[in-house]
């Protein structure tokens, strides 16, 4: 699957979508990371642990982040302040990918995580050509995320119960979807 | 993980003439699992794994069936008519297992895959203690499966479209679960 290394779609996406702009994560942004990474309130609903040391950030960048498929920093002028990423499957399962992200408490409530979704939407099946769809799990308690991908044209097609475990419990997930073929709004 | 290396009889219906059982499978068995894993009427509606000559089938049974967490075939008079097993899942994850089974289409129609998944279900949860969801995945073009797990008490909870690849195309799933706090029926 292709890297998006150029920067001219988010420039054009930039005048769409005013604010915000993506790029890769790397190493220079660690203390941009920390701020979300350490916020309970932001890896409350996250796969990972609240981090409690940079270095451990820093592994996480080098290890994770810089390797990814597709991962992203969700920037205002040009400072990440959320990440947003998609996760490709392989074989039988390569025409769907999970797609996650998470935008520093500070700026939740101004849209910002709907816009970056939609701005993924408008390009990755075309940069994955294989990919028919675009889901997302998001906690039942989560309705705000919810929200942002039903606001990105997601649409809901259930509940999964006992799903998986977060946080020491098994939760539920709402499962959500978006097609290649569905209306991006 | 606990194995599950014993016999487990299906002699429960008085409506069961027919008396099933489950058993690990073993190299023996090779010409009754050729009979499903070469038919098309199988392959077509499930993900099960073809085999085309005996080789292929033999190497299947080593590689993957006997060092698999929990594959049994399903007996009758202790010949394989068909299989049925739990793939189980790590870390976040492990409080799920996904449920799979085929027969020879011989013996569809008599109530047979309704048994063996109702002999798992009675088992499964106190063999691995960390269970807490059985899952299954039906084509939405496969409502004969849909009606096994139904009457085997599951519950449906989605249509994922453009799941997975199917025999070339991209097919819409049927999710299905049933909790180890569910009720058996």
């Amino acid at each position: 699957m292709e890297r998006d290394s150029s920067k001219s779609d988010e420039n054009e996406k930039e005048e769409e979508f005013s604010d915000i702009s993506l790029r890769p994560l790397d190493l220079s942004d660690v203390d941009d990371f920390m701020v979300w990474a350490t916020d309970d309130r932001v890896s409350r609903f996250c796969r990972w642990n609240t981090y409690t040391s940079k270095e451990d950030a820093v592994n996480y960048i080098k290890n994770t982040v810089i390797p990814h498929p597709w991962f992203k920093a969700i920037c205002i002028k040009n400072r990440p302040i959320g990440a947003i990423s998609v996760i490709p499957n392989s074989g039988e399962d390569s025409c769907r990918g999970e797609i996650g992200y998470l935008v520093a408490s500070k700026y939740w409530g101004q849209g910002i995580a709907t816009k970056a979704v939609k701005m993924v939407a408008s390009t990755i099946f075309s940069e994955w050509p294989n990919l028919e769809r675009l889901e997302a799990l998001v906690d039942v308690e989560n309705p705000g995320s919810q929200r942002v991908l039903e606001k990105a044209g997601f649409q809901k097609e259930g509940v999964l119960r006992k799903y998986c475990i977060q946080k020491g419990s098994t939760r539920d997930m709402v499962v959500l979807s978006l097609l290649s073929t569905d209306p991006k709004l | 993980m606990e194995r599950n290396s014993s016999h487990s009889d299906g002699k429960e219906g008085k409506e069961g003439f027919l008396e099933i059982s489950l058993r690990p499978f073993d190299l023996s068995d090779v010409d009754d699992l050729m009979v499903w894993a070469t038919d098309d009427r199988v392959s077509r509606i499930c993900s099960v794994v073809t085999c085309t000559c005996r080789e292929e089938a033999v190497k299947y049974i080593k590689d993957c069936v006997i060092p698999h967490p929990w594959y049994r075939a399903i007996c009758i008079k202790n010949r394989p008519v068909g299989f049925i097993k739990v793939t189980p899942n790590s870390g976040g994850d492990r409080c799920r297992a996904e449920l799979g089974y085929a027969l020879a289409t011989k013996y569809w129609g008599q109530g047979i895959a309704t048994k063996a998944v109702k002999m798992v279900v009675s088992s499964i949860f106190s063999e691995w203690s960390h269970l807490e969801r059985l899952e299954a995945l039906v084509l939405v073009e496969n409502p004969g499966s849909q009606r096994v797990l139904e009457k085997a008490g599951f519950q449906r909870e989605a249509v994922l479209k453009k799941h997975l690849t199917h025999r070339g195309r991209t097919r819409d799933l049927v999710m299905y679960s049933l909790l180890s706090t569910d009720p058996k029926l």
